[in-house]
């Protein structure tokens, strides 16, 4: 399995809480910009022409703010110069306050097969509060137009004055516009951003709030049917989105775009988060990567033992020592010891559980050398 | 060879502040031993801790050539001492290689208890005392006042004393020329056999252990074969020389005179302070009395933060006590902090600065547990024990009764903040014994008081509730029967060795009650709910709850960008390292000083 992520780095306004490489003002480069991402593309085509992608994976920022055609290109150029499986996974992130059904037949037409549409609350006073450039009925008419269509909704808890009960009412909004897979993400105030005040000045839940809500949300989506793959993952059955898994699975993915990081060959490398920069290398024929790490054979392990503490798979034990030539139960003994009370240990797996996913830090920093 | 009777040895003893160390800066300057161009302000303090704190810990000699008006030349001994009631030792120690003494009083503030400690410190060792009023120049200035209370409080004439201002630079020359007239040359034989008191060591890199003597009989040369009265141990002498203030070699140190000696001298264990240097070919017989021995009445346990620097720390200790004889230690173990000392300091001060040189010389990081006193304990079977670490307590029914060290606590303070100061003795548990006017403007109160409660912040609060004006000074009294429990603390059931502490039975559930809140505070959330707990014998006292942790979950891994997500992890687990395991508890090492906080107005 491998992945292919771009990163579209523009939007109308920015998100109060957002950390993103996304520059509002610099929109009308969109052009030049997609030109350079097809660029880019040309140029690694070569390096990964042995490589099959199953998954395209198309982010922001918004991509649905630049003209669709421009994204029909892209997909075209993706399968121009690399090798999608017959039945890839092609996704694309798109804000309600976007779209029109025009947009939404161009994606369609162009080969996109799943959405992932930001709601992140459905009480517009909130939405207002963050910075959405959406109300709530504008997802419920974007949700009609991609009715049928595999899309997936973003939730975030842990907003300023968001009660358990606007968790829940979410959570069941996006399951009954249709919605298969549900993102459920807390805010995370960065340095840096307008909420991050919010923060200092102790306007947003605490940890113990949030916990509450997420729970709530958790045990809601349950009873709509939705399975937990992952801490903050949830969906219908089959429609897990296989371009996350793959990076669970410390798979391989390359990235394209501003800020986008990729993974090949065990190497991490990442673009630069300068949208100049990023001109001045491609326009004059070179990769615009900033930064490059070799990941040794400890920070395999530990990444890969990071990633699958996330999902409710776990760490599948015979996976384990095959990739690693060691037992991961003889191996960190003490630890499964220590943590027995929060862990699922079987013959054939280790996983986290349930109740203790949204505490994993504190579990998977123990198995960290 | 310069003739003994043209040779002073003296120190100065005065109060924090009231300007020791300018004046010896000033003294320097005068007889030219250092240009003012090239002065540092307090040239006698060289430790960095000692320049910020503007207080003086190690003594530093010094010497000076002065040609008095008589137009003889005579050479000066200074040996700088400390001035903080902790540093007594320290004070006895030059106290022992001179014959008089300088003493500094502010003219300003006058009297001050520490001041008195070291004047009769220096009488028993039969020093002359030279009085100074000293700061002159500053507008309070009460010149006369201060002669005054030197005659009334310590009896000692001051009507000749120098006035003197050592910012100022007036009135040196009055001390310098007073010094000659004042103080008796050292008596001593120069034909006897060698006898020298170590007063000071320290360990230099590339000669070996340093000695710091006072020559009282013979002669010492390079090339000369010495012993010690108490190691068989016998050493070339490389190098011998004196203070200027940086070391200057000399061909001989002769009855009288202060130096140094090098002498390849490896260990810091073979040598003393105290002990008497001897010519190995022609051993004196007797050693030099020595001096006064002060006792540790402060313990604390010091461990490393990291674990396995225990060896690092082990170093540290030895080459610290060399040069601080005055610190004791023995090795200790804890189930909670693992490995480390057990070390006893004169106050609290002198723990404070040793924790500080040991972090700041050698870089290593330590752990201290709260300071304790030392208990006597009388058991049931007739047995009397010491007890300074509150682990090493007999379990109750083993217990007949115990003891607690006395403090008489001298304190000096405007009238304006008696009724403050009656309060905090009470509330330390004090007993009054009496109240003396000095003059109009200065009362001193005498109390008897636990030494377990002036530990942890009695100093800060009378400072704090006087507004800097009292001063304080203590001399152990004995030992009292006093009803003493032992507080355990309990994390998640288990106890913690180093968390326990002796207290009085009155305050236990005070105590008990502040430190589980403060450590419900100081540890953080983990993946289970923590009860922390304080326990006198096997009964709960007091409870509190750090509730378990409900989210650390550093939600997305957006666009694949893992190296963040994991770089995030890598320094948590990072501050993980620095916390030591309770049980199952995690807690970090600043919760060890949490129990400081217990007495906190």
């Amino acid at each position: 399995m491998a992945g292919i992520y771009v990163h579209i780095p523009f939007c109308k306004s920015k998100c109060r809480y957002c950390d993103f490489a996304s520059f509002p003002d610099k929109i009308c480069f969109a052009e030049s910009y997609m030109a350079c991402v097809y660029r880019e593309m040309s140029m690694r085509s070569a390096e990964l022409k042995n490589y099959t992608f199953d998954t395209l994976y198309i982010g922001g920022g918004t991509p649905s703010v630049v003209d669709e055609n421009y994204i029909a290109m892209l997909v075209a150029a993706a399968k121009k110069n690399f090798k999608l499986s017959e039945n890839a996974e092609i996704t694309i992130e798109i804000n309600p306050g976007t779209v029109s059904a025009g947009k939404i037949e161009t994606y369609k037409k162009c080969g996109i097969n799943r959405f992932s549409v930001g709601l992140q609350t459905a009480i517009d006073s909130q939405l207002q509060d963050i910075g959405r450039i959406h109300s709530l009925n504008d997802f419920l008419l974007c949700a009609k137009l991609l009715k049928g269509e595999n899309f997936s909704v973003d939730v975030m808890t842990g907003l300023k004055d968001q009660t358990v009960a606007d968790v829940e009412r979410t959570s069941e909004v996006a399951a009954s516009a249709g919605g298969s897979h549900i993102s459920m993400y807390a805010l995370t105030p960065e340095d840096g951003t307008p909420v991050y005040t919010d923060y200092l000045n102790g306007e947003l839940p605490d940890g113990d709030e949030v916990a509450a809500m997420y729970a709530a949300g958790v045990k809601k989506l349950g009873s709509l049917g939705f399975d937990r793959y992952e801490v903050s993952n949830f969906c219908k059955k089959g429609r897990e989105s296989r371009h996350n898994q793959n990076y669970w699975q410390r798979g391989e993915y390359i990235g394209f775009g501003v800020s986008a990081s990729s993974h090949i060959n065990n190497i991490r490398f990442t673009n630069t988060f300068d949208l100049d920069e990023y001109f001045k290398c491609i326009l004059s024929g070179h990769l615009a990567v900033i930064n490059r790490e070799e990941v040794d054979e400890q920070g395999r392990e530990e990444e890969y033992i990071m990633l699958r503490l996330r999902t409710s798979d776990g760490i599948d034990l015979d996976k384990f020592k095959s990739l690693f030539g060691v037992g991961f139960e003889e191996k960190y003994k003490p630890q499964l010891k220590k943590l027995a009370d929060s862990l699922i240990i079987t013959d054939k797996t280790v996983k986290i559980k349930d109740e203790y996913l949204f505490v994993q830090n504190s579990i998977i920093v123990e198995f960290f050398s | 060879m310069i003739k003994s009777s043209n040779i002073r040895n003296f120190c100065i003893i005065a109060h924090i502040d009231h300007g020791k160390s300018t004046l010896a800066d000033r003294l320097m300057e005068k007889t030219g031993q250092v240009s003012s161009r090239d002065m540092e302000n307090q040239l006698l303090d060289s430790m960095d801790i000692e320049r910020e704190r503007g207080i003086t810990i190690k003594l530093t000699p010094v010497r000076m050539f002065y040609t008095a008006k008589d137009g003889q030349e005579y050479v000066f001994n200074l040996i700088d001492t400390p001035g903080h009631v902790d540093f007594t030792y320290e004070v006895s120690r030059s106290l022992a290689a001179c014959e008089g003494a300088i003493l500094i009083v502010d003219a300003s503030q006058g009297v001050e208890a520490q001041t008195l400690a070291n004047v009769y410190l220096a009488l028993e060792n039969n020093l002359e005392i030279l009085p100074v009023i000293n700061k002159i120049d500053l507008p309070s200035a009460r010149p006369d006042e201060a002669k005054k209370e030197i005659e009334d409080v310590i009896g000692l004439d001051a009507s000749n004393a120098p006035l003197v201002s050592a910012k100022e630079g007036i009135g040196i020359e009055d001390v310098l020329e007073s010094v000659v007239h004042s103080f008796p040359p050292p008596q001593g034989d120069l034909n006897a056999p060698l006898k020298a008191l170590i007063f000071d060591s320290y360990y230099d890199n590339y000669k070996g252990v340093m000695l710091f003597v006072r020559v009282k009989d013979g002669k010492i040369c390079a090339g000369d074969r010495i012993k010690t009265f108490r190691s068989d141990k016998i050493y070339d002498v490389v190098e011998v020389g004196v203070f200027s203030p940086n070391l200057v070699p000399k061909d001989g140190l002769y009855a009288g005179e202060v130096g140094y000696i090098a002498a390849s001298i490896k260990s810091i264990l073979d040598v003393a302070v105290g002990d008497t240097v001897i010519n190995a070919e022609a051993p004196a017989a007797e050693p030099l009395p020595g001096y006064k021995k002060v006792q540790s009445v402060v313990f604390c346990g010091i461990y490393p933060l990291d674990g396995s620097r225990f060896n690092d720390l082990k170093e540290a200790i030895l080459k610290l006590q060399l040069n601080d004889a005055s610190l004791i230690f023995e090795p200790d173990n804890s189930v909670a902090l693992g490995f480390g000392f057990r070390c006893g300091f004169l106050g609290l001060l002198h723990m404070e600065i040793i924790q500080e040189r040991i972090e700041r010389e050698f870089g290593l990081e330590i752990i201290t547990t709260a300071p304790s006193v030392s208990y006597k304990v009388v058991k049931t079977d007739g047995e009397v024990i010491f007890v300074d670490n509150p682990s090493h307590l007999p379990q109750p029914s083993d217990i007949e009764h115990m003891e607690e060290p006395i403090v008489h606590a001298d304190i000096y303070s405007p009238p304006d903040y008696l009724g403050q100061i009656m309060d905090l003795c009470r509330e330390k548990r004090g007993t009054f014994l009496q109240m003396t006017y000095l003059d109009k403007s200065r009362v001193q109160l005498e109390y008897d008081l636990p030494l377990n409660e002036i530990i942890f912040d009695f100093f800060d609060s009378i400072k704090s509730r006087t507004r800097g004006y009292a001063s304080f000074d203590y001399e152990l009294k004995g030992y009292e029967r006093s009803k003493l429990v032992k507080l355990d603390i309990l994390l998640n059931g288990e106890p913690c060795d180093a968390l326990s502490m002796i207290v009085h039975e009155d305050s236990a559930y005070t105590r008990g009650r502040v430190l589980c809140e403060n450590l419900k505070e100081a540890i953080p959330r983990q993946l289970f709910e923590v009860p922390v707990q304080a326990a006198i014998g096997g009964k709960i006292i007091a409870r509190e709850t750090v509730k378990a942790v409900r989210k650390d979950v550093l939600a997305k891994c957006y666009g694949g960008d893992i190296t963040r997500k994991k770089k995030l992890l890598e320094k948590q687990k990072e501050g993980k390292k620095r916390m030591r395991s309770i049980g199952s508890v995690e807690v970090p090492s600043e919760v060890f000083m949490q129990i400081l906080k217990t007495n906190k107005d």
